[in-house]
């Protein structure tokens, strides 16, 4: 079967086992308009090395589904005949609590991980939307830090180990499940961010850390959304172990309360997080308000106990797009925040949803509508400012129009030669990831 | 003298005569790092600049040569040795810290940069660098970076791989590429991720942009004496499982005090089994709370004393003994083997047990200091290399630790690579289907067959067997797979 695109849903059934071609239950793995052929959904690693040896050879391109959280992302499949579910690979392999790591199969969603860390008053320092659904595998494989990777770096910084399967079939692994480790070469990096193009992730092995003794969190008005980025910048230059720094436009701070969020009104809002001892927590806290304060903001603080309640909230507006706009991501040097959102506010001044995390360099914005050339112009300008514009969800049409990632740089050359390295023929997640990857 | 051979002259075109060194005594200086192999290198070339290491690439893939990247030679692992001979390229010309970014807590430095030099100037921005590797007074950034180095202090803020965020690579075509990103939002493969530790085998390192970190407003570092290296150990796993993550948590036992003490005058008692040195930083009211209960927790483990230092001068004097160790360790005898295994910490008492029964077994005096808060142990052997069969009897003590690390669920080297010394034991943790992932990843970086040959894989065209009997041996006993 040379040409792949032929395969159809009755073809591919005779080439796997329990394979699922019911068009309407193969609707939930659609990617940008595209629903695969048929779906396989593994319980175990074997069962996946299997269905990749057979959909390799016979020239079926697979995509790795977890928990359907980020399939927007990216640009859209140039093929995809498989949708392979690992949603059922979803238990914890080993947990020593003493050692502060675990081992976890890659369909476990990050809530069900945190519940079971927390029994021993444990977790894994990551931010994910909607934390209920997305799974670890999809979390490494979209491989970013959320809105505190200031203080808790992304997936690549807490991953030790990892085993996967590459396109062929082959099991193969990296790392291991000590929390300092050198031996060979750091693959568990490598597919942390892949976005499914390099091989499947099958389990994982993090290190942990221990939940703080108190986590607080402060909210304060701003008159404007420029103000409250001011603040957040003073905040997080004078309290660098504040633990989070956000700031959301009116838009915002509303949806955010509608997802659960408490303190927030439909105003400016600076957000505040951080955590330790209490007396420390506390001291932070107090060192970074009076830094907001020192810039003219006067309203009054607003505290809650729904710490994390309201933070995933916030974390969760990331998802919260109408699926007929446009969402974009873009990251840069905290410093240079202020200069990019006055651009970015020119450009697009119907901009609206603005989330701004001011110490990690990271902003959020939701816009109606963009063309390439708005969006090619922004990037020229904020090339300068070392900022990175990412399309992040839009309509598949205009994604056919535009590059979502952006331009890949120097190091293009590297990683289409480490594609071919690992997935010759193109197979997984083809053409979704970044020069055309 | 010997004459020049046409890619000396090459070379020496490339970058100017002062920049090559090539006559035999010079080149002895080269012949070691840190550990108990040699390499002879042809040639050694000196860059100034990103173009001369391009230059140099260029010469020695024209005659074939092999290329071995070098720092300051403090390596543990032999990876900076030129086994197959070549041109070894030092870095440590290039030597100027380009760029501190106090706003946005970045510098940009060239690769042969001494750790020590960049905390200092992080250090008057209000900043830190936090990887802290013993060697630091010497090592290089360049060479932490190829080796992903730790250090005390990565405990609490993880290693060298996360703390760059870009980095200019040449690669072994010879070709200049940046990779990263200032807040990795690069879109594409972690590259960084796949650089950092690599052990210079894709390619020269020619700037990095690295992390820096603030600066905590307390620290306060402990000191507690026990009678048994059990008791401490205890303590260890006591003061992690207890949700405190201390800046740094060491160990130091009876042998390196024996050594330490004498030189450095650190005050460690000489008759005490083990002691352990633990800080805690941050903010001032934090710094006071944890440091009370971790107080509490080393109390537990019946300790002879517990002193504590918030004064720089005094905290520096407690960790001279720590930092100093490896130097000091001369005093007893006139070489030294030092492993590099990490265990899951709660295997930390039984696997400390089982170092010094080896030891014991092979007639050997053990020295350790190590990163215990981490499970990174750097048992050291200590021997005379002119007496006879004490090498071979070193080596196969050392592997049979490394077995040991494996089989309690670790690894074969926590910080210090795997190189030359370690490459026959990855077998024990790695398949083979692992280790040619692996090397489809290394080719994926071009021809690199001849850059930093022999080093990291088990065998390898013309690497000379040889000298790995020992670890052929250990294979043989136990098996080629342990761990896998």
């Amino acid at each position: 079967m040379a040409d792949a695109e032929a395969a159809s849903a009755s073809e591919i059934e005779t080439l796997f086992d329990d394979v699922d071609t019911d068009t309407a239950r193969l609707q939930r793995y659609e990617v940008d308009g595209r629903t695969p052929r048929a779906a396989i959904k593994a319980d175990t690693s074997g069962e996946i090395e299997h269905a990749q040896a057979q959909a390799t050879s016979q020239n079926v391109a697979v995509i790795p589904i977890g928990g359907r959280t980020m399939l927007d992302l990216g640009m859209p499949p140039s093929r995809y005949d498989l949708a392979l579910d690992l949603t059922g690979l979803n238990r914890v392999v080993e947990y020593e609590p003493d050692d502060f790591t675990i081992t976890v199969e890659a369909g476990m969603t990050l809530a069900d991980l945190q519940r079971h860390l927390a029994v021993n008053g444990q977790f894994l320092p990551l931010d994910h939307p909607r934390f209920e659904r997305a799974t670890l595998g999809g979390i490494c494989a979209v491989g970013r830090g959320g809105l505190r990777r200031n203080s808790f770096g992304g997936p690549r910084d807490w991953l030790i180990g990892m085993r996967m399967v590459k396109a062929d079939g082959t099991p193969f692994k990296g790392g291991g499940r000590v929390v300092k480790n050198v031996s060979g070469y750091d693959l568990p990096k490598l597919f942390a961010g892949s976005l499914g193009t390099l091989g499947i992730i099958v389990e994982l092995t993090f290190k942990l850390r221990p939940q703080p003794a108190s986590d607080q969190i402060v909210a304060v008005n701003a008159p404007s959304l420029e103000a409250a980025m001011a603040a957040a910048h003073a905040a997080a230059q004078a309290a660098p172990f504040l633990n989070g720094c956000v700031v959301l436009s009116p838009d915002a701070a509303a949806d955010a309360r509608g997802l659960g969020a408490k303190i927030l009104h439909d105003q400016p809002s600076l957000l505040l997080r951080a955590n330790g001892l209490e007396s420390a927590a506390s001291e932070v806290l107090s060192q970074a308000l009076n830094a907001v304060r020192q810039t003219g903001l006067d309203g009054p603080e607003r505290t809650t106990s729904a710490i994390v309640e309201t933070w995933q909230a916030v974390a969760d507006l990331e998802l919260q797009t109408d699926s007929r706009h446009v969402r974009l991501r873009v990251g840069l040097p905290p410093a240079n925040l202020g200069t990019a959102q006055r651009i970015l506010s020119q450009q697009l001044p119907d901009a609206s949803s603005w989330i701004v995390a001011a110490d990690s360099g990271l902003m959020f914005l939701e816009v109606a509508s963009i063309d390439a050339e708005t969006i090619d112009a922004l990037r020229r300008q904020l090339g300068p400012l070392q900022g990175r514009l990412t399309v992040e969800t839009a309509p598949t049409e205009l994604k056919q129009t535009i590059n979502v990632w952006g331009p890949a740089g120097r190091g293009a050359r590297l990683m289409h030669n480490i594609k071919r390295e690992f997935d010759p023929q193109s197979l997984l997640n083809p053409g979704r990831y970044v020069d055309g990857i | 003298m010997k004459t020049s051979t046409p890619m000396v002259q090459a070379l020496i075109d490339a970058i100017g005569e002062q920049a090559v060194v090539w006559h035999d005594d010079d080149l002895l200086v080269y012949e070691y790092d840190g550990t108990i192999d040699r390499g002879n290198p042809d040639v050694i070339a000196l860059p100034a600049n990103t173009d001369d290491v391009v230059n140099l690439i260029k010469v020695a893939n024209k005659y074939d040569a092999p290329v071995t990247p070098r720092g300051a030679g403090t390596g543990l692992s032999g990876g900076a040795l030129a086994v197959k001979g070549g041109v070894i390229i030092g870095m440590n010309r290039m030597r100027n810290i380009l760029n501190v970014d106090a706003e946005n807590k970045t510098a940009l430095v060239q690769p042969g940069v001494v750790n020590l030099d960049l905390g200092a100037e992080a250090e008057r921005h209000g900043l830190a660098y936090a990887p802290d590797p013993s060697s630091q007074r010497a090592c290089t950034i360049g060479g932490n970076v190829a080796e992903n180095a730790g250090g005390p202090h990565t405990l609490a803020w993880g290693t060298t791989t996360n703390h760059v965020l870009a980095l200019e690579l040449v690669t072994a075509d010879g070709e200049v590429q940046w990779i990263g990103h200032e807040t990795r939002d690069e879109p594409g493969y972690d590259l960084v991720g796949c650089v950092v530790g690599s052990e210079g085998t894709v390619g020269i390192v020619t700037q990095v942009l690295v992390r820096l970190v603030p600066r905590p407003t307390a620290v306060r570092t402990m000191l507690a004496v026990y009678d048994s290296v059990r008791q401490a150990s205890n303590a260890v796993s006591a003061v992690v499982a207890s949700g405190i993550v201390p800046a740094a948590l060491e160990m130091i036992d009876k042998m390196t005090i024996a050594a330490v003490e004498p030189v450095l005058n650190t005050g460690f008692p000489l008759d005490a089994e083990a002691v352990l040195l633990v800080e805690v930083d941050g903010p001032e009211s934090q710094v006071e709370a944890e440091g009370a209960r971790v107080e509490g927790i080393l109390n537990r483990f019946e300790p002879r004393e517990v002193r504590s230092a918030t004064d720089p001068e005094e905290r520096e004097h407690l960790w001279a003994g720590r930092k100093g160790a490896i130097g000091a360790l001369g005093q007893i005898m006139p070489n030294y083997y030092l492993l590099d295994g990490v265990v899951p910490r709660t295997k930390l008492p039984d696997v400390l047990d089982g170092v010094y029964e080896i030891a014991e077994r092979y007639r050997l005096p053990v020295a350790n200091m190590f990163h215990a808060g981490d499970g990174n142990l750097h048992p050291c052997l200590l021997f005379d290399e002119l007496e006879p069969g004490a090498t071979e009897r070193v080596l196969d003590a050392g592997g049979e630790i490394m077995r040991l690390c494996v089989e309690a669920g670790g690894a074969i080297t926590g910080e210090h690579g795997v190189g030359l010394e370690k490459r026959d034991y990855l077998p024990w943790i790695f398949t083979e289907a692992d280790m040619d992932t692996m090397k489809s990843l290394r080719a994926a970086f071009g021809p690199t067959e001849n850059f930093n040959p022999c080093k990291i894989f088990p065998k390898g065209h013309g690497c000379g067997e040889a000298g790995h009997q020992h670890a052929q041996h250990q294979i043989a006993k136990f098996g080629p797979k342990a761990f896998v």
